[in-house]
């Protein structure tokens, strides 16, 4: 339900003149909410940046998220992450 | 007693991937047809920039979300950017916290964009965050969407917010 949440949200603010970018863990449920940009990760629930204190991946994930800001010129795209859960490695 | 044991039991199976994609295909999610869409019209690193999460996340001394009510909580808490790390905590019963409690930027990344600051790759803080408890149903809904949705853009609005940054839980 947060995943929906957030993509409500991101619909709204967008709607109100502000570009925005949301990360996604359940791809099925931004596919139907259709927010502007999202970035989506087949992380487990509350791991949306990844796993504590591991800071190269925190930082890899917000930055992948602040280019599609950029990047995406059209309303809705999904992003799938090259981060692989437990197998990608940070350095 | 008895919905805090179905939750903590609810909350153990989503972790295994299977469940939850099974939950997803089924889930009646919110369906739209349009989508919103702004255009980014300066580079980032001019862009003011505001977090949003749905992890439950709020300043100790604040009211915690309602964990009573079933299908949730559609409030918000606003969070000062510049807050230390030590003054947040989480409410929010519908997912495993344990790591996020440690470590809070797992849900609410604000170390991640402090250092993006100070790389230069995004522009300033506004005074203020928010966070949702992202566990909203029913007739939730409707007030999410039609009232603290509203009143959290025009708040980012007012506050010439040019990028938000939405975390879920």
């Amino acid at each position: 339900m947060c995943n929906q949440t957030v993509g409500l949200l991101q619909r709204e603010i967008e709607s109100h003149g502000i570009s925005t970018v949301g990360i996604s863990l359940v791809r099925e449920i931004s596919e139907k909410v259709k927010p502007s940009r999202t970035y989506f990760l087949k992380y487990p629930y509350g791991h949306a940046l990844g796993e504590p204190f591991n800071k190269k991946q925190q930082a890899a994930i917000f930055e992948d998220c602040l280019n599609l800001i950029e990047s995406i010129q059209e309303p809705g795209i999904i992003v799938d992450s090259p981060y692989h859960w437990g197998i990608h490695k940070f350095n | 007693m008895v919905k805090d044991f179905f939750n903590k039991i609810m909350v153990a199976l989503y972790r295994i991937p299977w469940i939850k994609n099974r939950w997803a295909q089924n889930f009646n999610a919110q369906e739209s047809d349009t989508i919103p869409w702004t255009p980014l019209l300066k580079p980032l690193s001019h862009c003011k920039i505001a977090l949003l999460t749905t992890g439950g996340v709020h300043l100790k001394n604040d009211t915690p979300f309602d964990m009573k009510d079933k299908y949730g909580d559609p409030t918000y808490r606003k969070i000062p950017s510049s807050v230390a790390l030590k003054d947040i905590t989480i409410t929010h019963d519908y997912y495993n916290h344990k790591d996020a409690d440690k470590d809070i930027n797992l849900i609410f990344p604000i170390e991640a964009l402090r250092d993006a600051q100070q790389k230069g790759l995004v522009g300033e803080s506004a005074e203020f965050f928010y966070s949702f408890m992202g566990h909203i149903d029913k007739h939730h809904i409707k007030t999410l969407m039609e009232q603290t949705a509203k009143e959290v853009a025009h708040l980012l609005k007012k506050e010439k917010v040019d990028i938000a940054f939405l975390v879920p839980a």
